[in-house]
């Protein structure tokens, strides 16, 4: 049977090689649109802030920021500096977006804070700065919660020894606040060895993903195909298990899944520079997606009588779920209706476990997606294979 | 002599219509049996049957000693099939599809090539063979659909109408193939509804209509059934079945069949019988544009058995 099956794989596979649109498919057109996606929006989501910083204040509260937390930002290269003049440069600087953002210390601001009254750090954000903004003000908050602790220290201190606050003393806590580990979770990403998947990254593996349920149709239609050919009843005359062709088209239909997806991660990488993550995680995933699309091309093929039908049936379906999927532009990962969306999809399942693959950096943390997926694959394939043995001719 | 092909009391339904009735024949080596009869008649579905494609309702077949099953892998080894419809790829080469199907019945890459040689010279291709299929003539690609099924030396050929749409050229040859291959000791078992390619290459011949066998034997058997009666071709103009209601009440019309403006009759001696044919066929009100008689043939015993013509 497997014999059989292989002679019908290398017939197929030579067929399709010498077909143009197997090419456009599984490797042009993917390929094609990431480049120009990634042109289109190059690095919008970065995460890179221009700040600088205005003292008004001049105390020790401030120098800590200045002198202990902004260093450290800057050294895990995720602000850069400016050099700001007076309050009044860095506002003209801010709305002309040369800067992202700014913290500004105002007048009074240590004083403030060993006298437990309101110390407040103002944020000016840039507009059309979003992310970095917000980066900024997590930045302003984390720090300000620091520096209430170490206000309430002080006031203790002052109750309890019953005189004005040392200034040696203050300084040497304002520099222990400024010292202090990571104010922002992105530190603590970066710190472990992995970040997000970038724009051109994301791009390719959802161009990979979504492109693939449209290869395995080459496959998977390929009965209706031999039929609509005239070579089914040849086929099915020679000496062989009927199953051998069926198996067959089946083997075609992984084959060509696979390479499109391998040769799309590695054209990828080499052309544009995706980073697509531990090689044995990403394989994994790819292997599930391939074998979800198996399983969903073929419970839609049964439902159709040619093979244009099949093709067209399928398109819709393909794109439905990569649309759900995310596969063009990242949906938002959190609660809600589009959570749900992109989870009822195995391509939203497959960009969920690169983009953990890239944040952790161990192959292990692809597993739990790639269950998802082969869940899927598993319940498009039982039907399918139903469907498909009640309606069998032999 | 052992017969290579067995079928008995096939039969194969598909809803409410049944497509096969109780058919059963026998083929022995060397032999070219015919199946005759109209588009519909039920001989695509006995082969698909005895290729093992489709499973009977009832009956067995046997082919070189073994049950024939869509699963029996023994009996499908003895089959060379050739569809009635185009069963090659376009896109490989003569030598591609050769070579692929050749594989498809457990032969070996050596002997595989070997045959293939073999067989584009004996179909004509072998200055071809490394084109695609695709560019070829009609013809040629019927030769190349032929050449497949005889590539692994198979005991029954089975030909499903080979010569539907091929031009005279191509036809002839292919008739001609099929006399060598009989004459190599293969048998062959032959569906057609062309009177003359039955009449051309069949040692036995079965008149097939409505799924059933209506009469099976040599030709010359068969012809004798009707041997004292001619076949008189009238072209009318005017009302044909109403002529051809005419004519069934003369004594000496056995059958009639009427279609468009021709009536054809089976008639007991033209000679006398003609006046009394053009009488009747004017009496309805319809004029005789013209007349066609001539001796018995397959056509007659097909007329005189189903009462309709045999029609391409």
């Amino acid at each position: 049977m497997l014999s059989a099956a292989v002679m019908i794989l290398g017939k197929d596979l030579r067929l399709r090689l010498r077909d143009r649109s197997v090419w456009l498919f599984a490797l042009v057109v993917p390929l094609g649109l990431t480049f120009l996606f990634s042109s289109i929006f190059p690095e919008t989501e970065a995460i890179g802030l221009r700040a600088g910083v205005v003292d008004l204040d001049g105390g020790q509260a401030a120098a800590g920021f200045v002198d202990g937390v902004l260093p450290t930002l800057i050294d895990e290269g995720i602000v850069t500096e400016v050099q700001l003049g007076d309050l009044e440069d860095a506002r003209e600087r801010v709305r002309a977006g040369d800067v992202g953002a700014v913290w500004i210390f105002p007048a009074g601001f240590s004083d403030a804070v060993v006298s437990e009254s309101d110390a407040r750090i103002e944020v000016l954000v840039s507009a059309g700065q979003a992310v970095p903004g917000e980066l900024a003000r997590q930045v302003a908050d984390a720090y300000a919660r620091r520096i209430e602790q170490i206000g309430l220290a002080l006031a203790v201190h002052g109750e309890v020894t019953g005189g004005p606050v040392d200034p040696v003393l203050m300084e040497a806590v304002a520099n222990a606040a400024g010292r202090q580990e990571a104010l922002i979770t992105i530190a603590d990403q970066a710190a472990v060895g992995g970040e997000p998947l970038d724009a051109v990254s994301y791009l390719a593996a959802g161009m990979a993903a979504f492109f693939v349920f449209f290869v395995v149709q080459f496959g998977i239609t390929g009965l209706l195909e031999e039929r609509s050919l005239g070579t089914l009843p040849r086929l099915l005359a020679a000496p062989i298990p009927p199953g051998a062709i069926q198996l067959g088209k089946l083997l075609v239909a992984f084959v060509l899944g696979l390479a499109s997806m391998t040769v799309l991660a590695l054209a990828s990488s080499w052309l544009l520079g995706a980073r697509w993550g531990p090689a044995a995680g990403v394989a994994i995933l790819i292997v599930a997606l391939v074998v979800a699309a198996l399983g969903v091309m073929s419970l839609v093929a049964v439902f159709a009588r040619t093979a244009e039908q099949a093709g067209n049936y399928q398109s819709i379906v393909a794109i439905v779920l990569g649309m759900s999927g995310g596969v063009f532009f990242p949906l938002p990962d959190d609660s809600g209706p589009l959570r749900l969306l992109t989870t009822s999809s195995p391509h939203g399942w497959f960009l969920r476990g690169m983009n953990e693959l890239s944040t952790s950096g161990s192959w292990s943390v692809a597993l739990p997606a790639a269950g998802a997926i082969l869940l899927f694959a598993l319940a498009a394939a039982l039907p399918a294979v139903m469907i498909q043995r009640r309606r069998s001719a032999w | 002599m052992e017969a290579v092909l067995r079928c008995e009391g096939l039969r194969k339904a598909f809803g409410a219509i049944q497509a096969v009735d109780e058919v059963g024949f026998t083929i022995a080596e060397g032999e070219t049996y015919g199946l005759l009869g109209p588009n519909g008649a039920g001989k695509t579905t006995s082969i698909s049957m005895i290729a093992g494609l489709l499973r009977p309702d009832a009956g067995r077949i046997h082919v070189a000693g073994e049950l024939m099953t869509p699963r029996a892998v023994g009996a499908k080894a003895a089959v060379g099939l050739v569809p009635q419809d185009l069963a090659i790829y376009p896109d490989l080469t003569a030598r591609e599809n050769l070579h692929f199907f050749g594989r498809l019945q457990s032969m070996s890459r050596s002997a595989v090539r070997r045959r293939a040689e073999e067989v584009l010279e004996v179909i004509g291709l072998t200055d071809r063979a490394d084109d695609r299929a695709s560019g070829f003539s009609g013809g040629m690609k019927r030769r190349l659909n032929i050449g497949i099924g005889l590539l692994h030396r198979p005991q029954l050929l089975i030909l499903d109408e080979p010569t539907v749409g091929v031009d005279p050229q191509s036809r002839n040859a292919i008739l001609g193939s099929v006399e060598t291959l009989a004459d190599e000791g293969l048998a062959v078992l032959y569906t057609t509804h062309y009177m003359e390619e039955a009449e051309r290459l069949c040692d036995r011949i079965a008149i097939v209509d409505q799924g059933r066998i209506v009469a099976e034997g040599t030709r010359r058997d068969l012809i004798a059934r009707v041997a004292e009666r001619d076949l008189v071709r009238l072209h009318v103009t005017g009302d044909a079945a109403e002529a051809a209601a005419a004519c069934e009440q003369l004594p000496a019309v056995t059958s009639v069949d009427a279609e468009g403006d021709e009536v054809v009759c089976l008639v007991d001696g033209a000679a006398a019988a003609l006046p009394s044919l053009l009488a009747a066929v004017a009496a309805t009100g319809a004029t005789v544009a013209g007349v066609e008689v001539r001796g018995a043939d397959l056509e007659d015993v097909f007329l005189e058995l189903t009462g309709r013509a045999l029609r391409d």
